[in-house]
């Protein structure tokens, strides 16, 4: 049998504010196999983040364990790359000492670091701006610095927030299909966080929706598994989006969703 | 950079108004001064001298020493006990700041003591210089030093302590260690308060350096400044202040350069 990649067994956390403790994820069980792309989609303040941090190792769970490979996880490691929603980059460093980064903590000697920086530059559509400092790119280019940054990286798992949360619609949907590319060509395991349905509908082959807080996962959807969108990877955004199987699929998930919000008033 | 849109010239006309505008408000306030001292002589020369009573003075004392040493004496004197005790606080704050944020064992045994100190004025401490250290250089270094001391440690120690998180997480993520969090995170990130507590530090330093020298010395700025008062000459007095301010200036201008160069990454809006 296959081992599962990331593997949370019954996953609470809690965050401790003003002598109370806030339940942020509640008892969540979820495996995730090599090479699959999970996007999970639920209402904002849900505990999206705060899952994603476990799996990271940057917030440990007050009841369950997370594992990967079968190892549990205890801490943050190079293995789990995360792209963050606020950009995360290190405004004194340029595009490519950004880049960089996480390649000398491997051990990989300078003259490779160099080839392998040029070429995730070059994946993200960013040559000719090695030299820059964060300050000078726009929200787009920052957030293809940071995703160059984890690639490079070669992290087994690639966690990303809500990456293209604060981007403009039309950069958004260029990132979007970026990214699905780059998912083809360098097949890793993804997490990504949304609370766009759209957007989880298009790049996820399995798509979690969560209740509102605490989050629990509510259903979960085989986009690719069950082939409810074929050929979907081929096509561009506004081909998907346009396509019938797409809006059926949306309809069904922002029901779920909207459900949450009015039911727990939230809004 | 999205300065250089608006061309060179356009850069150059802008700045050379803004130093036509400085050099007239500074002419203007001399003028003024001597206006009411020499023209309209509204103020007694014994409590205000005319502006070129106190330029001949600057110009007089270059060659003729006041008590021990000519005017860049007690310029050089003073200049050389700012440095002194600018640099060994430096030399203890920085890395103290940067420890205390960094380990919080270090930060509860550290804070109570400082919180205790900080509030003292420096020249609280002259009586006890003078007994400890004497007269003499010590005295004033530790002075200074103290006034230097306390806002570069307090800057460095909320620029160590306030990074932001997410940066800390990134470096994890990609594989940092701590000490490399530290060296290639947090330190960078609290260049900019470092550098602004040191500007703080330096100018509280200067009025540290003037009580100094005004309680207990036979040379430097505040020596003069004192002496001006003791023998009922003001012009010897504004001559110091004059000198004071000039350094002071010269000072911040120099910390200012320095920022610029180590905090480029900063957005030009955030620069000031
Ligand atoms: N560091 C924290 N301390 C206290 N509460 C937090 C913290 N981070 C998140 N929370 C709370 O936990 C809940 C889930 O937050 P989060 O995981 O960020 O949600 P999402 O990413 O889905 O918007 C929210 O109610 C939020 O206010
Ligand atoms: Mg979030």
């Amino acid at each position: 049998m296959q081992q599962d990649k990331i593997f949370a067994d019954h996953v609470s956390v809690a965050y401790e504010k003003d002598d109370e403790s806030l339940l942020a994820v509640d008892d969540v069980t979820l495996s995730i196999q090599e090479g699959e792309f999970v996007v999970i989609v639920g209402p904002s303040g849900c505990g999206k983040t705060t899952f994603m941090n476990t799996l990271a190792g940057l917030v440990k769970p007050i009841r369950g364990k997370v594992f990967m490979d079968g190892k549990q996880i205890t801490g943050p490691s190079a293995e789990r790359g995360v792209v963050f929603q606020q950009f995360a980059l290190f405004p004194w460093k340029t595009v490519f000492e950004n880049v960089e980064f996480g390649l000398k903590y491997r051990g990989i000697p300078k003259d490779e670091r160099r080839e392998i920086v040029r070429k995730y530059i070059r994946m993200v559509k960013l040559e000719g701006f090695e030299n820059s400092f964060p300050h000078e790119l726009s929200g787009g280019m920052k957030q293809r610095v940071a995703i160059a940054r984890v690639y490079a990286n070669m992290p087994q798992i690639l966690l990303m927030d809500e990456p293209f949360g604060a981007l403009d619609a039309q950069t958004r949907t260029i990132m979007q299909e970026d990214l699905s590319e780059m998912f083809m060509m360098e097949k890793r395991t993804v997490v990504f966080i949304t609370h766009s349905v759209d957007e989880a509908i298009y790049l996820g082959d399995r798509v979690i929706i969560m209740t509102a807080r605490p989050g629990k996962f509510k259903k979960i959807i085989n986009v690719t598994a069950d082939c409810l969108i074929p050929n979907r990877r081929n096509l561009g955004y506004d081909d998907v989006v346009n396509l019938k199987a797409f809006r059926d699929l949306k309809r069904e998930l922002w029901g779920l969703i909207k459900a949450e919000i009015v039911e727990k008033r939230i809004l | 950079m999205s300065m250089k849109a608006f061309g060179p010239q356009f850069l150059e006309r802008i700045y050379r108004e803004k130093v036509v505008l400085s050099l007239s408000s500074v002419l203007g306030f001399i003028f003024c001064w001597y206006l009411i001292t020499d023209v309209l002589g509204l103020i007694p020369a014994l409590f205000l001298p005319s502006p070129e009573k106190v330029f001949f003075t600057i110009y007089e004392k270059i060659f003729i020493p006041v008590g021990q040493s000519t005017l860049f004496g007690h310029v050089g004197v003073s200049l050389l006990r700012i440095l002194v005790g600018t640099t060994i606080a430096l030399c203890l704050a920085i890395p103290l700041g940067i420890l205390m944020g960094w380990y919080e064992d270090l930060d509860s045994v550290m804070t109570p003591i400082i919180e205790v100190l900080r509030p003292i004025p420096p020249i609280a401490w002259i009586p006890l210089a003078i007994l400890w250290f004497g007269i003499g250089l010590g005295s004033k270094v530790f002075i200074i030093g103290i006034g230097v001391f306390f806002p570069t440690l307090i800057n460095t120690y909320m620029g160590v302590k306030f990074v932001d998180p997410i940066l800390i997480k990134a470096a994890q993520t990609l594989g940092a260690k701590d000490k490399d969090v530290l060296r290639e995170v947090i330190l960078p990130a609290s260049v900019p308060l470092i550098v602004a507590g040191i500007r703080i530090g330096i100018g509280l330093g200067m009025m540290c350096l003037v009580a100094a020298e005004m309680v207990a010395a036979s040379s430097g700025l505040g020596f003069l400044i004192m002496l001006g008062g003791d023998n009922l000459k003001p012009e010897l007095s504004i001559t110091g202040m004059i000198l004071i301010g000039i350094m002071g200036l010269l000072a911040d201008t120099l910390i200012l350069a320095v920022e610029k160069k180590v905090v480029y990454w900063k957005k030009e809006s955030q620069n000031g």
